[in-house]
């Protein structure tokens, strides 16, 4: 099982504090949405959640299993969708899937690539030889959704995954979240939207 | 779903080669400005014989400072198009290193081929030890690359990235420019330096890119 737990995290930046003394435990199975207003730290918390930063004060720890995780080894283990998150601008949808998949150890025949396609929303002849930089940031939002679904990865960290999306792109992404925390995976949402927030089995809520 | 550093490494020079085949302002940039500075130093010094030391300078110094024109492209590219988090997040930090610094290498080498064919064309050196030259070319562009590159990933997410570069790159470079310097001015004529330095520049290029591996994690993940 899956699990991340915040001990006494103080997070600051540049002498502003952006949340202080935080508990909290994220456990796989669910889906777990982290709210709060612009500005409380939900993006913060998610990076924490990935060691992506270390936290001021306090110490979170993410375990698998029960063994706790090394940085090296949980960013092989989570896939993040982030809109800090960017593709290559100039490799096409195909080459910045194969790029990233294929540092997790993933090859993905043409027949995987036409159905993860399909699985997002996209159509892969409409994305033939055509590089990133030319694509819609909800066609940017679904590329990076299916690298996530393809990575195999145990932990979804998920930025407002529904943004930029439209109402059938954002409920394919709660579709797809609520499969993954159904096999066990950890789900953690930062959201502001009302809809991805009544989703979720459990909710942080950051002042 | 396990890769090797290898395979990741492969990967990690591939993109770089597409994105910088798809997008030459770099390997342009670089080559224009040593070929500029070659143009000039040969009009100056026309009919005037150089020393074979001054020679050997002159050379790495055009080879220096085409690289600088180019050498904090290595993340910054990455950091304007916002792919820095992506790649942190998918590439271990190893894979990220090693991959960036072969395509530098290989960057250079690029450059160093057209660059020393104008050089010795515009200012009329024979080389007599072509072998001693390739190797110093070899080595020479190898520090280069790992220094380039360690210093480009100390700059990333520093305010004064394009000063800081130069700053931190003549120290390290210079246990790779004098002792290349001395070797080229052997093979340009002048009396031969001992190859004992082209050992030394190996040894520093084994340290400097064991230290960079160590290194380097830190900074890419901003410890």
């Amino acid at each position: 099982m899956e699990e991340i737990v915040f001990q006494d995290v103080s997070q600051s930046f540049q002498g502003r504090t952006i949340f202080a003394h935080r508990s909290d435990v994220v456990k796989g199975g669910c889906i777990t949405a982290v709210c709060g207003a612009n500005g409380s730290g939900k993006s913060t918390f998610l990076r924490l959640c990935a060691h992506l930063l270390l936290p001021t004060e306090g110490s979170v720890s993410v375990s698998l299993g029960g063994e706790e995780l090394s940085r090296e080894i949980l960013l092989r283990r989570l896939s993040l969708v982030t809109p800090e998150l960017r593709l290559y601008p100039r490799l096409t949808a195909r080459e910045n899937l194969d790029f990233f998949l294929g540092l997790r150890g993933i090859t993905l025949r043409e027949a995987d690539y036409e159905a993860l396609l399909a699985r997002v929303g996209l159509r892969p002849e409409a994305l033939r030889d055509t590089w990133a930089a030319s694509f819609s940031t909800g066609m940017c939002q679904r590329l990076k959704l299916a690298c996530l679904l393809a990575s195999e990865a145990d932990f979804w960290l998920l930025d407002e995954p529904g943004a930029n999306l439209d109402a059938e792109g954002a409920a394919m992404v709660l579709r797809e979240a609520r499969q993954a925390a159904n096999a066990g995976r950890l789900v953690l949402l930062a959201t502001n939207d009302p809809r991805e927030e009544a989703a979720a089995d459990e909710v942080i809520s950051i002042p | 779903m396990k890769s090797s550093l290898f395979h990741d490494i492969r990967l990690v020079f591939r993109k770089e080669m597409k994105s910088a085949l798809r997008f030459r302002a770099a390997w342009a940039a670089m080559l224009m400005f040593a070929l500029t500075t070659l143009a000039c130093v040969s009009l100056a010094v026309q009919g005037g014989g150089l020393s074979p030391r001054l020679l050997a300078a002159l050379y790495w110094t055009v080879l220096f400072f085409a690289f600088m024109a180019g050498i904090d492209r290595v993340f910054e590219a990455e950091d304007s198009a916002g792919t820095l988090l992506a790649l942190r997040v998918y590439a271990p930090a190893d894979a990220v290193l090693f991959g960036k610094l072969l395509y530098t290498w290989l960057l250079l080498l690029v450059l160093a081929v057209p660059l020393t064919l104008a050089f010795l064309l515009l200012m009329d050196v024979t080389v007599v030890t072509p072998l001693v030259l390739f190797l110093l070319v070899l080595l020479g562009c190898w520090g280069m690359a790992a220094a380039g590159t360690l210093v480009a990933a100390l700059g990333l997410g520093a305010s004064v990235r394009g000063s800081l570069a130069p700053i931190l790159l003549m120290p390290l470079m210079l246990p790779v420019f004098l002792p290349a310097i001395f070797v080229t001015s052997g093979a340009f004529g002048a009396e031969a330096a001992s190859l004992s330095f082209l050992f030394g520049m190996g040894l520093y290029d084994a340290v400097l890119t064991v230290g960079a591996s160590v290194l380097f994690p830190h900074l890419w993940y901003a410890d």
